[in-house]
Formats: C-alpha cells, structure tokens, sequence
C-alpha cells in the first residue's frame, strides 16, 4: 500500500500534530469575554488578552507549516487473521450469495382476501351476539357507527338496537377498510414469522388488538366502553384471526425478488439478461 | 517539523502528574477528546440525575414542601438543560470523536486543533453555566441559577421578569458551548467528505458515518439560530432592545419559533447518535449484515430533512390558525415514516439471525422496544386535538423521556460496553453490566409510564407540588420509587468502570468479532490509528479480511 503524506521518510514512526495548548487557551478567553457581560468588564479584557494570546499561538502552530510530533511504531502489530471454517448461509436455489428473509411471501392479494373473509366471519359473530343479547343483528354495526356519527353519541341500547341507514353505511365502511387493512398486514407479517403462525393470529394479535382498544377507548369514545362485551369482542377478533390465516396460508407462496437484478425486476427481456429468477 | 521530547509508549509510562495533566490539556488527538468528552459528559449525567431525583423526592408525595417553589424551578431548569446540552451533546460528539475517524481509516480528525478548541469551549459553558449558582447575582450577590425552564419562554425571560443574571449566565454558557459543537460539526462534516481510505465510497461507510454526517449538518444548520435567538434575548436584557418584550412592542411568539427552530431538530441531533450506535451494534450481535443499508441511509437523510419542518408541533397550544396547525400536524405524523422505516431494518436485521445477547446487545434491544414506545407516544401528540388535551402535562414528560432516556441513554449505554474495550483495552463486566441493564430498565419504566397516566390525569408539568384529591398520588409515588431501582443501576454502571478499569478482562484487538475498521487495530490504538492506511472493498472490511473465500465485495 502506498505510504501516506503524513508518515516521514523513514518510516519508523507517523507523524501527526504537535500537542498545543493554544487552542485551551483561546477558548478559555473566549468564555471569559463572554463572562464579563455578568461579572466585570475587567473579565472581558482579560479574556480578550488570553484569547489574542491563544490566536496568535495558534497561528503559529500552522504557520507557516504544520507543527508535528513524530510517533514511533508501537511494537505490537495487530492483524486480521483469515478464520478456519465456513461460514452457514441461508441459501435458495437461486441465490448466489447471502438470502434475505423472509425468501418466499404471499402475494398481498391473499392478505386483502384474507381480511375480507375474516370480516365476514367477525360480522357473523358479532351479529350473532346482537341478536341474542339485543334481539338485533343492526346494534353491532351501530356501535361501530356511532364512533363517528356525532348524531348517535348518546343513543342507549334501544337506540342502537333500531336500523340507522347512515349508521350502517359508515359501520359497514369502517369495518371492510379495518378488515381488509387488518388482513393486509396479516398477509405481509405471516411470512416473517418464524413459528406458530396459527396462534400468532388466533391468539396473539387478537389479545393484544383488544387491549390497545380497551385501553384507548376511553380516550377515543367513552360511551361506547358500556356497550361492548369484551368477550364476544375476543371472539369476533378470534375468528377473524383464524379465518384470515386460513386464507392467506393456502394461497400460493412466491419467491421474493431478492436476487434479481434491477432489468429483471422492471420485466425489460434481452439476451443479455442472464435469466436468475425471472425465468416462471 | 519538530520531534518533541514525550512521543512514544516508555517515556509517557514515566510522566509526572503534572505532565499528564498537561499531556490532556495539550492533546490536538481525536481519541483522547473523545475520551474527555465522554467522561465530562457522564459527569454532567450523575449532576443532571441527581437534580432529577430531588424533583422527584419532592413530589414522591402530595403537599411536599422539601423544596421551595423556586429551588425546583431551578432544579427542571438546569436538569433539562444539563441533560440535552453537558450530557447528550458530549456524548454524542466524543463518541463520534473518537469512532469516525477509525472507521473511515483516518488518522485524526480533519482540524484537530479545532477539535481541541470545540471541546474546551463546550467544557467552558458548561462550567459557566454552572457558575451561575455562585455568580448569578453578579460576582456580589447570592448566587442562583437559571429558572427559566429549557426553553426559556419570553416574556419569563425579560428584565421585568426575571432579576440579577440568572438567565444571562443560562444565555451565555449555552452560546460559548454552541460555538464548541457548531465548530465540531463542521469537522465532522469536512472529515468525513475528504478523509475516507482508499475504497471507501460513500455507499460503503459504515452507517454509523452516514448518520454522523447527517447529524454534523443538522448541528451546522440548527445551532447558529439559537444562537442568534439567545444574542438577540441579551439585547433585550442588557442594552434594552425589545425583540421578545410583547410590552414594548416585541413578540413571544417570535421566540417560540425562534427556539423550536432549533429545539426539535435538536431533539433529532440528540436521537441519530442513537440510530448509529444500534446500527453499528445489531448486526454484529446478530452476525449478520445490516437489512437494507440503502434505505437505511435514504431513511436517515430524510429524517434529517424532515425534522427542519416540524418545530410548529411544540406551538400546537398557542392558538395557531388550523391551516398552520394541519400542516405540521401532516409534516410531524412523515417523519414516523422513515423512523418506522428504520425500526423494521433494525428488527429484519435480527430476524433470523444468530443473536447473541451481550450487554450491547442488551441495551441495543432495550433500545428498540422503549425507543418504540416513545415513537408512538409522539405521534399520538402529533394529533393536534389530542395535543391540546396533554400538552405541557405529565404525558409529555412521559413521551420525551421514552425517546431521549430509553433511545439516547439506553443507547449511548450499549456504544459504552461495545467500545469501551476498543478505547481502554479492558472489557467491561458482563455480569455486572446485566445487573445494570435490568435495573435500569425496570426502573426507567416504573418512573417514566406511571407519567403518561398522571398526564392524561391531568397533572401538568413542573409544578412543583400538588394536592391530595387529585388522584395522582399512586402514579408520583411509582415514578419515584423507579427512581431508587435507576440508582441503583447506574450504580452498577460506575462500579463496572472503576472495577473493569483496575482489573477487568483483557480485551484484544477484536473481542466482538467485528467488521468495522476500528477493530483492525490495537485496543488502546496507538495515536496514530493505522500504521498503514488500510483500503476498504466493502460496508465490511473486516469480514473480507476474515472470510477471503466469501467476501463481501464480490456481491455488493
Ligand atoms: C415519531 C417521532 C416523534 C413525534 C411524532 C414527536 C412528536 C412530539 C410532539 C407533538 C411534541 C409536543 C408535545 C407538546 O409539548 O405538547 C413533542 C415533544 C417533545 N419531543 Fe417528540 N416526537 C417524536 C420523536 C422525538 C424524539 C426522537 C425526541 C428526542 C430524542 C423527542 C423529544 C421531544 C422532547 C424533548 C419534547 C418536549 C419538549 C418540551 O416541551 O420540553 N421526540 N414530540
Ligand atoms: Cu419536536
């Protein structure tokens, strides 16, 4: 390797900068001007000197050439040595080099279907429970709605029990953009998950879904905590895990385009292309 | 050139006291400033911490008069300041001081001379800040410090309001320390443009570098108008200008701007170290390269350029029109982007790996699950109808200190026991650094998630006591006891140096495995880093040089 400008001719030793107490100095003068503002203009001058002194010493550290010390060679001499041994690597059949996981995903298709049947299974139960505890499918759907109908805030159950059409519309709105969002994430993070998958959607998420809701709910509509059952809550969130992961385990898996190339990628087709993974 | 007399290893083992002091004071080296740097600011830590903890004995208890109301403004005043200005500041850039060169293959910084200059005016402020408990009456007087908060509202800071120098000495140290940290930025920067080893391009420094690059140009852009803010509050208290005296015709409203301007690009300062100490730290301790380094640096580039545009979320309860309001609202809610962005890197680069879960590692993941917490505290705030319920409330303390305390200091934590071997040559305990993790982060969220409670409460910020009936008696009294665990933690730390100091494990050139340059060299490196200056293929020169038939560079 070619010797750097700092190492001298020689090479026993590097040099680098001078030790210098100059630039101590200056700033010491520099705080005692500033300290006079508070204390007595005499600090500010005697700053001033310092800091004039600590310059001009300064000046002469770099002017007209570098002041510079000499560092001899330490004896010891660390090396890096190669390491004995392979290294394990996550490989694909395509790969050439490092895989990144997760290599295989579900297209985000399967995730958006997913979520929609898991909707559906929740509006079943939820349903259910309206019916049985409320002789009404429409009061879950109106409880959803009343979190943003401000019209509704203070209707008690009776009301909630009554078809809303405009309560409907929205409820029904929020619940299929959550569910299919929900089953989004679903479908990206189940991949990523190295085991359990099943008990990571049917229990995992559901349990801490209806904690962050419970806990946010007072902040968000404290009405609503009288209305809800938070064991049927569960078992709607429940069954939507269960059905989401159904869905989205039985679609098909496809290899990510970790090991493409960039012409790959954007699908240009030339021979020049060497074909890795773009070959289906 | 001159040869001077004390270079070389047998001569110094002889020097006097004195001439090791001077060998100190004289230093122009990038490692002995960083090491000076980190010790100050640890110093400055055990002061801040123990201001905390009589705010927090106070208020352990309602109706406590164990200090007066105007000690504890002093106390939050100087413990905020002490904590963002002595302690995260110091930290940040000695660590930089001394980790960037090696990494890049340098030998010293690109000024050393400035550097020295940088850190001597940031000790200096600091200490005159602090003088400001003898002098702030003027050298005759009794002296009393700042008690302004942090942000030093106007018109709280005009002459009327508040007598003597008090706040001239807040104004005055933190201007002498913000020249230090303008001028050291300014190294960085230059340093890391122009000072690279051969092979080094941009797209292979270690992440590390990139962040500090950011965070350099984040300091040379958002320190000046602070400093300019703070000459203009010295007009108005000493030559009688009125820029922020809303009676003769200033604006208030002008200093808020003025200092958040700084302030939140500040916070940001203060949490990209953290990024970069984590990036460093994961991927060794999972042995595996870090997930999506080009995102990594895309992300920490537009985090840098976002958080120019937020300063607006601190002035959420000023009565700003909607317009105004909307806007940062949208602008603070993108920068959770990027830093979401990061947080998957962090957790993909885990994913899958082989982790091994030294005391870095610990404090690395401690990290990740507090810094989360902290995030999402912040973009609930970022909501502005949600913000004007907690502002200036317990919810914000609690929010900060998720980010500032479990980011930054879990994080500086983790750089500690990763490089401590590195600049000492001994490894640091790990039993006893376990002991510290734990306490510490128990202790940390028993003080500082009770907070959010009593903000939602209703309890608002720097009171200085409060009374019974309230309902907020459980939650103070939690915080504090958190506090006591939090001692004791940090106990652990300071014995851990000391001991590890004395006696602790020798610790080799390379005891992590690492892939970075500084590990190349001797632990303690000798003042000239690198006897040749190596020449980099790859983000992992280490890994090259280790797995010849599986280097990096072929598939980068
Ligand atoms: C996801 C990112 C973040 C968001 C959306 C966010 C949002 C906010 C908002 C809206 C406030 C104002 C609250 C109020 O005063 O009413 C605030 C305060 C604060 N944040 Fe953050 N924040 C974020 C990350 C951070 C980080 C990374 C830090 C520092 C490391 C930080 C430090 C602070 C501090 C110190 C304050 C309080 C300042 C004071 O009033 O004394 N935040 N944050
Ligand atoms: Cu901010």
């Amino acid at each position: 390797m070619a010797p750097d400008d700092h190492s001298n001719s020689k090479q026993q030793g590097i040099d680098l900068p001078a030790p210098t107490s100059a630039p101590f100095v200056c700033a010491f003068g520099v705080t005692l001007i500033f300290s006079g503002i508070v204390t007595n203009w005499a600090v500010s001058i005697l700053g001033f000197v310092l800091a004039l002194v600590g310059a001009i010493r300064w000046w002469h550290e770099v002017l007209p050439d570098n002041q510079k010390e000499c560092i001899p060679f330490q004896s010891e001499r660390p090396i890096v040595k190669p390491k004995v041994g392979g290294v394990a690597h996550l490989m694909t059949a395509d790969s050439p080099h490092r895989a990144r996981l997760p290599m295989e995903i579900h297209p985000y298709g399967a995730g958006i279907k997913g979520g929609i049947a898991g909707g559906i299974v929740m509006a079943i139960i939820a349903g259910t429970w309206g019916v049985v505890s409320h002789g009404s499918v429409w009061y879950p759907v109106n409880i959803l709605g009343s979190t943003i109908l401000p019209t509704m805030q203070g209707d008690d159950a009776a009301q909630l029990a009554q078809w809303h059409t405009a309560s409907f519309v929205f409820g029904i709105l929020i619940h299929a953009i959550m569910s299919s969002l929900v089953g989004l994430l679903y479908g990206i993070i189940l991949p990523m998950v190295p085991h359990f998958r099943l008990a990571f959607s049917a229990i995992a998420i559901p349990l801490m879904w209806t904690g962050l809701t419970w806990a946010s709910l007072e902040v968000i509509n404290p009405l609503l905590q009288n209305e809800i059952n938070w064991l049927v809550f569960i078992g709607s969130q429940v069954g939507f895990g269960i059905t989401c992961w159904f869905v989205v385990s039985r679609s098909e898996r496809i290899g990510t385009m970790q090991n493409w190339s960039m012409l790959e990628r954007i699908g240009v087709e030339s021979p020049n292309v060497p074909p890795i993974g773009g070959d289906e | 050139m001159t040869a001077l007399d004390h270079s070389g290893n047998p001569l110094r083992a002889k020097a006097t006291f004195l001439g090791r002091m001077h060998e100190w004071v004289s230093t122009a080296d990038h490692k002995k400033l960083g090491v000076m740097y980190v010790t100050t600011g640890l110093l400055f830590f055990l002061i801040g911490g123990l201001e905390a903890t009589m705010m927090r004995w106070q208020l352990a208890v309602p109706d406590s008069s164990l200090l007066s109301p105007s000690d504890f403004n002093r106390l939050f005043t100087m413990h905020g300041t002490t904590m963002v200005f002595l302690v995260g500041m110091p930290i940040l850039l000695g660590v930089a001081n001394y980790i960037i060169p090696m990494q890049i293959g340098a030998r010293d910084l690109a000024f050393p001379r400035l550097n020295a200059f940088g850190f001597w005016l940031f000790l200096f402020g600091g200490l005159l800040l602090y003088f400001s408990y003898f002098g702030a009456q003027g050298l005759y007087g009794m002296g009393s410090s700042p008690d302004v908060g942090w942000f030093a509202y106007a018109p709280l800071t005009e002459r009327t309001y508040s007598r003597g120098h008090s706040t001239d000495y807040w104004i005055l140290g933190l201007l002498v320390s913000s020249f230090g940290s303008i001028a050291t930025g300014i190294n960085l920067i230059t340093t890391i443009l122009t000072m690279r080893c051969p092979g080094m391009t941009l797209m292979k420094m270690p992440v590390m570098v990139w962040v500090m690059l950011i965070d350099a140009i984040l300091i040379m852009i958002a320190m000046p108008p602070l400093a300019a803010a703070q000459v203009m509050l010295l007009f108005d208290r000493l030559m009688g200008a009125h820029f922020f005296d809303v009676q003769g015709g200033g604006s208030a409203i002008l200093w808020q701007n003025l200092f958040w301007f700084f302030g939140h690009p500040e916070v940001y300062i203060l949490i990209l170290p953290a990024f970069a100490y984590v990036s460093e730290i994961i991927p060794v301790f999972c042995r595996k390269v870090i997930f999506g380094y080009p995102l990594m640096v895309a992300a920490t580039v537009s985090i840098g350029f976002i958080s120019l545009g937020v300063w607006v979320h601190h002035l959420f309860a000023l009565g700003l029109s909607p317009m105004v309001n909307t806007i940062f609202m949208g602008s603070t809610m993108l920068i959770a982007i990027p830093t979401g962005l990061k947080m998957f890197n962090w957790v993909g680069t885990m994913i899958g790996g082989k982790i091994r879960f030294d005391t870095p590692m610990l404090f690395s993941t401690g990290f990740l699950a507090l810094f989360l917490i902290g995030g999402l505290t912040g973009v609930m705030l970022s909501v502005v109808p949600f913000d004007w319920q907690v502002s200036d409330s317990y919810f914000v303390v609690g929010h900060f200190h998720y980010v500032l305390f479990g980011g930054l200091v879990f994080a500086i934590f983790a750089a500690i026991y990763y490089w401590f071997p590195k600049v000492t040559g001994k490894m640091l305990s790990e039993t006893l650094g376990k002991w510290q993790f734990w306490l510490l982060f128990i202790g940390f969220n028993l003080t500082f998630g009770p907070m959010h409670v009593s903000g939602m409460l209703g309890m608002p910020r720097r009171i200085y006591t409060y009374h019974a009936d309230r309902g907020w008696e459980l939650w103070n009294m939690l915080s504090s006891i958190g506090v006591l665990v939090q001692i004791a933690g940090v106990t652990f730390f300071v014995w851990n140096v000391i001991q590890s100091l004395r006696k602790g494990k020798d610790a080799g050139a390379d005891p992590w495995d690492g892939w970075t340059l500084e590990w190349a060299t001797t632990s303690p490196p000798p003042e000239y880093n690198f006897e040749e200056i190596p020449k980099v293929y790859s983000c992992r020169p280490l890994w090259d040089l280790k797995h010849p038939e599986d280097p990096d560079w072929k598939y980068e």
